[in-house]
Formats: structure tokens, sequence, C-alpha cells
């Protein structure tokens, strides 16, 4: 799952993309609110966590412009600020959660889970489709109650999927949303994770949809 | 007001009214019952005279035996406060002729003229005239204590009123000065009622005497100047934990990334980010104790006449191995000849932060050029680099504290505020403006201390 971290600390950004990363999500870090402006007005995230004190622009005025064109993208603010005051104007221009400094790294991941979810109106944490069942948070999946073994791209994959269910993903959508601006996207690298997944999970649970893309559905 | 060494401003006022007022009032009764006792004596003499002479002459027509039975009859209704006796000096022999009523006799002659003699075991005193040719001699006489009785009489009616009135002058004095002392009241009343969290200073449009305004002054400039101290304390307070809380975040981020790390490379990252992270934590800390060294009240040396020539090379040299490891070159030009009145200690302190600050924001191989000069009547020590400069709109922010201008590199934002608070409690001007002109085109950051000549403030 691509996450978009906005934060001008170099320290907290590095160990957040790193922590974030080892949490199984694709983490593209930008230090001010100018270039998240312009990383949000062109691309596709599943989530945004945004320091407030940006340097060029601020964090609620990245927020405000996002919120200002109806992009529901969810929204994490970190910030160092602890006063109520702050924290209700951040939740009022339409932040969904928000994280005081310092924090932890669990929770951050465990607070973005539960965003991305709400996200796509999947308010249990289990997503399942026929006999499969994906649990984010444990990053396990089952067939039949039986355990299937994923690769991390093919979980995000499958998880992406299952968070769309019913509804077709196009290739261009589901590889912004799988790869970072620094991950080499190999031309074929999706076909080959929906041919595993197929693999392990039964040939019918990903239909193709000729020309447009993936769509995951009940067999 | 109630420990040892206080006293109430109205009993003191009341008391050493009414002491003062009370001596010299007893002091003039003294003197108006002496005056008093001293007319009486002379109004008493001249009655004694007169008494003589009437006798006398009533005697000397003829007239005695008719006054004697007159006299008689008169002294039955009223007793009279003075004995005579009325010799008549014929052929050579001394006869009492006339006595007065309820009176034994004198003992002895008297010469003419006043005299005193004891009588009957009292003092009296006399008074004796005779006719010309001697034949009728009158003698008057008059006890001391009857004559003392009358005069303090005299005395005492004049005294009681003055000491009755005495203690209604206590309550008098009392009363006003209480009045006179509401407003100190009323003040103390203020003052008692300050809220020490949040401190108004006091309501200057009531009216106070002149006696007491100024206090009022002082004391609401005090107030303001405690409650912008708490103010700037608890601003700093909150600025000083919102500063911390992004490395600290980072430090703890960055050791559960590297708990978790699969790799040992990105272990091995981690754990050197987390060691940058207390480096930084640890530059904070001591410019936020630097900060709150620079204070008047831990000012342990006041400020002194200076030559800051040689402080300033010790300085640069200091930070000249930095400058070299950054690929930067510093230069120093410290004339001597410039005396200012500072701390040394802060100058140094002010001094190092500058160049630290165009160190850090200058950018690897940046040349910075310090600079010490007379001018006018004063002294200047610059600090310029060819770094990227900061833009003038952005330049009167740079003193708060943890602002920092639009830059990439690592700084906590406090150097400038420390700069510009010795420049504040030094009596010197801390100007940013534009320093080396840079190969862009364009030119690098300055930071100006202008000191006024130690003679001035010294």
């Amino acid at each position: 799952m691509r996450i978009l971290l906005v934060e001008d600390d170099r320290l907290l950004g590095d160990g957040l993309k790193a922590g974030l990363t080892q949490s199984g999500y694709a983490v593209d870090w930008l230090r001010d609110g100018e270039a998240a402006v312009a990383a949000l007005s062109t691309e596709t995230f599943a989530a945004v966590v945004l320091d407030l004190g940006l340097p060029k622009r601020d964090g609620l005025s990245v927020l405000q412009w996002l919120r200002g064109r109806h992009d529901a993208t969810p929204v994490l603010i970190l910030t160092a600020r602890d006063q109520l005051e702050d924290k209700v104007r951040g939740l009022d221009l339409g932040a969904d959660d928000y994280v005081l400094k310092p924090f932890d790294l669990d929770e951050i991941a465990a607070r973005l889970r539960a965003l991305v979810r709400r996200a796509h109106g999947h308010p249990e944490p289990v997503l399942t489709l026929g006999e499969i069942e994906l649990n984010p948070a444990a990053r396990t999946v089952t067939r039949s109650g039986e355990p299937v073994e994923l690769t991390p791209r093919e979980f995000d994959l499958l998880h992406l999927l299952l968070q769309n269910a019913g509804r077709v993903l196009t290739r261009r959508v589901l590889e912004e949303q799988l790869y970072t601006w620094r991950d080499a996207v190999d031309s074929n690298a999706l076909e080959v994770h929906i041919h595993h997944l197929r693999r392990k999970l039964g040939n019918e649970m990903i239909r193709t949809v000729r020309g447009v893309g993936y769509m995951a559905a009940a067999a | 007001m109630n420990d040892a060494a206080g006293y109430s401003l109205r009993r003191r006022l009341v008391w050493l009214l009414t002491g003062t007022v009370a001596a010299i009032w007893l002091l003039s009764v003294l003197w108006v019952y002496q005056r008093a006792h001293h007319e009486a004596d002379e109004l008493l003499d001249n009655q004694l005279t007169q008494v003589g002479e009437t006798l006398l002459a009533i005697v000397a027509g003829g007239e005695v035996e008719h006054f004697v039975k007159e006299l008689h009859e008169h002294a039955r209704h009223n007793p009279v406060p003075i004995a005579f006796e009325v010799w008549l000096n014929k052929d050579g022999e001394a006869r009492r002729l006339v006595i007065s009523p309820g009176h034994a006799g004198f003992e002895t002659g008297t010469t003419p003229g006043f005299s005193e003699h004891t009588h009957q075991g009292a003092r009296w005193r006399f008074y004796a005239v005779q006719d010309d040719d001697a034949e009728y001699r009158v003698v008057v006489g008059q006890s001391h204590a009857a004559r003392e009785r009358l005069a303090r009489e005299v005395g005492l009616s004049l005294l009681l009123p003055a000491m009755l009135a005495l203690p209604l002058m206590a309550l008098a004095v009392w009363w006003v000065v209480s009045r006179a002392l509401r407003p100190v009241d009323a003040v103390a009343r203020q003052v008692g009622a300050l809220d020490a969290q949040a401190l108004t200073p006091l309501d200057e449009s009531a009216p106070l005497p002149n006696e007491i305004a100024p206090l009022r002054s002082a004391l609401n400039a005090l107030i303001r100047r405690v409650s912008e101290a708490f103010d700037n304390e608890r601003r700093f307070t909150a600025d000083a934990a919102h500063e911390l809380r992004t490395p600290l975040a980072a430090l703890k981020v960055q050791a559960q990334v590297a708990l978790r790390a699969q790799t040992d490379d990105s272990r091995q990252h981690a754990l050197t980010q987390v060691i940058g992270g207390v480096d930084r934590m640890t530059h904070l800390v001591e410019q936020l104790l630097t900060l709150a060294r620079v204070d008047p009240a831990r000012q342990e040396l006041a400020p002194q006449p200076l030559d800051p020539a040689a402080l300033v090379k010790e300085v640069c040299a200091e930070l000249l191995l930095q400058a070299q490891r950054q690929g930067q070159s510093l230069a120093v030009e410290a004339a001597p000849g410039c005396t200012i009145a500072v701390t040394p200690a802060w100058l140094q302190i002010a001094l190092r932060n500058l160049v630290d600050n165009a160190l850090r924001y200058a950018g690897d191989g940046a040349h910075i050029e310090v600079r010490l000069t007379r001018s006018g009547s004063g002294c200047t020590l610059s600090v310029a680099d060819d770094g990227p400069g900061v833009a003038p709109e952005l330049r009167g922010r740079l003193t708060a504290r943890f602002v920092r201008g639009e830059t990439d590199a690592e700084g906590c934002g406090l150097g400038l505020s420390i700069a510009a608070r010795v420049a504040a409690l030094s009596h010197a001007q801390l100007e940013f403006g534009e320093g080396l002109p840079h190969a862009g085109g364009g030119y690098g950051f300055a930071a100006t201390l202008r000191f006024s000549d130690a003679a001035i403030h010294g």
C-alpha cells in the first residue's frame, strides 16, 4: 500500500520511511508542503502522513487544499503541538487522525491500517472474499481457514484487490499503489504477481478485464 | 507588614502627633498656670493695699465707732477674707483700736509696706500703712494658704478643659490619620488581591495622593516587567517542549526500526541515525542552556570596558577546525583600539553563535569573514558569509526562538536568538543584511553587532 509521508525533519522522515516500509507500506517521502501538493495533485496514495510544521507550505494548508479539491485520501497528522485547539483545528480541516510526537511506530502503522480500511468502507479489520480471508494487521491470508504463504508484494496486491472487490482496478492505479517512485517497475511484474496469486488462491478469484485491468470477485 | 521589623504607619503617626501636641499642650498649660498664679498674687496684693488704704482713710476720718459696728454687723453674714487691725499711737503708746471679726489679733507690729510672717503656725502676708503723722496705723493680712487656694482655683479652672480636650484630640488625630491613609489601604488591598498567575497592573485611573502615586506607577512598571518575563518563560517552555518532541520522535522511530531491521545494513543505518539524533538533541539542549545562562540575574561579572580584538581572534581560532572540516574558509580581521562595555563571556557566546550560524548555513566551501572595526563613536563586529543568504522579508523573524531560514541544514534555530539576547543586554544592536557576493550573483548573509563606545554606557 502506497503512503505519502510529508515530514521536514530529516531524521524522523528517514526513520518513518524505514519503519513503515518494514510494516509493508510503499512509502514516498517529501520534505515540504509545496512538493506534497504537487505529488498529491498528480498521484494516488492510500494515505498521507502529514507533519504540521512544514517549510514552504504549512501542513494544515496542504490539508485544506486537499479537502478543497474533494480528495478523500485519508490523512494522518503528526504534530509536536499538544494544545487541544491545534488538534481540533486539524480535525476540523479534514484530518482523519492525529498523532502527537513522539509516537510508537506500531501505533502509526495500526492507525494507518484503520484509516485505509475505513476509507474503503471496511470497518472490520479482516477482509473476506469467498473462502479467502486477509488480515492486514497480521499480514496473513487464509483460504478455507488454511494459511497461505504470500510474498509482501503479493500480499499488497491482494490487499488492494480485496479492498476494491467488485471494482475494476487499472494497471496504472495498481502500479501506482504498489510501487514507490524509487521502485523500478518491470513491465510485466504485475502479471507475474497476479499469476502467482491465482496459483495460490484459485484462478476464479482474480478476473482479467481485457484492456482495462483486474478485479477481485467471489467465485 | 506583620513581621517583627514592620510597624504601623497609622499608629506611629497617631502616637507622634498626639505625643507632640500633648507635650506642647502641657508646657503651655504649665505656663498658663504660672501666669495665673502670678496674676492672682498681684490681684490679691492690690486688694490688700486697697483695703489697708481705705481702712486708714476711714479711721483717720473719725468714723471708727460707726465703722466697727457696721463691720461686725456685716461679718455676721459674710466671712471677711482679709484680717486687719487698726492701731492708735497716742502719747508714745500704741493701742489696738479695731480688730477684724473672728480674729485674735496679730502678735507683732509690722513695718509699713508688704511683709511676711508666721502667724498662728501659718505663713501670712501683711500690708501695713499709717497716716502722715503716724497716729493711726492699719495692718491687713491674709494667710498664704488662702491666697494659694485662690491662685490654684484660677489655674485649675484653666487647666481642666485642656486636660479633657487631650483624649478628644487624640481621637481626632486617629480619625484624620486614618482618613489620610485610606488610599494606602486601598493600594495595599489591590496589591494583596493580585493573582500571581495572571498579573494585571493596578487601575491607574483611580486618583491617588502625590506621595503614593509614584509607588503605584513603580509597582505597575514592575508588574508589567514581571508578567512579560512570565509570558516569555511560559512561551519558551512551550516552544522548547515542541522542539524537543520531533527529535525524540525521530530517536524512538529510528530505534524501533533498528530493532526490527532484517538486514545488518538497515540496522546499521538506523543506529547511525540514532547517534546523529542524540548529537542533535545534545546541541539543542546546550543551546537552550546557553540561552538560559544569558540572563542578567546570573551575570557573574558586570560589563566592563574591553578591547574585544583578542577575544574575537580566540573564538575564531576555536571554530577554525570545524570550518576546515567543512571545506570553508574563516578569515578574521580584528583591529585593536575599540573599547566596549560588555561581559566578556557573553560576547564570546554571541560571537561563537554568529560564526557557528555561518558555518552551519553558508554551505560547504563557503567563505566567512569576521571583522571588528571602529565605526563612529563605537565598534562594529560583523560575521559575513557568501552562502545562499536570507531573503529580506525573512530577516526580521530570525531572532525568534526556533525559527530557521528556508534551509536544509541542521540547526535548532536558537543561535541568533542567543546573539540577540546578548546584544539586548549589552546595549548593542544586532542587524542582519547582505553578506559577501557569491558565485550565483547574489549575496550571502551578514550579522552585525553594533556596540556604542564604552564611555557612553561604561
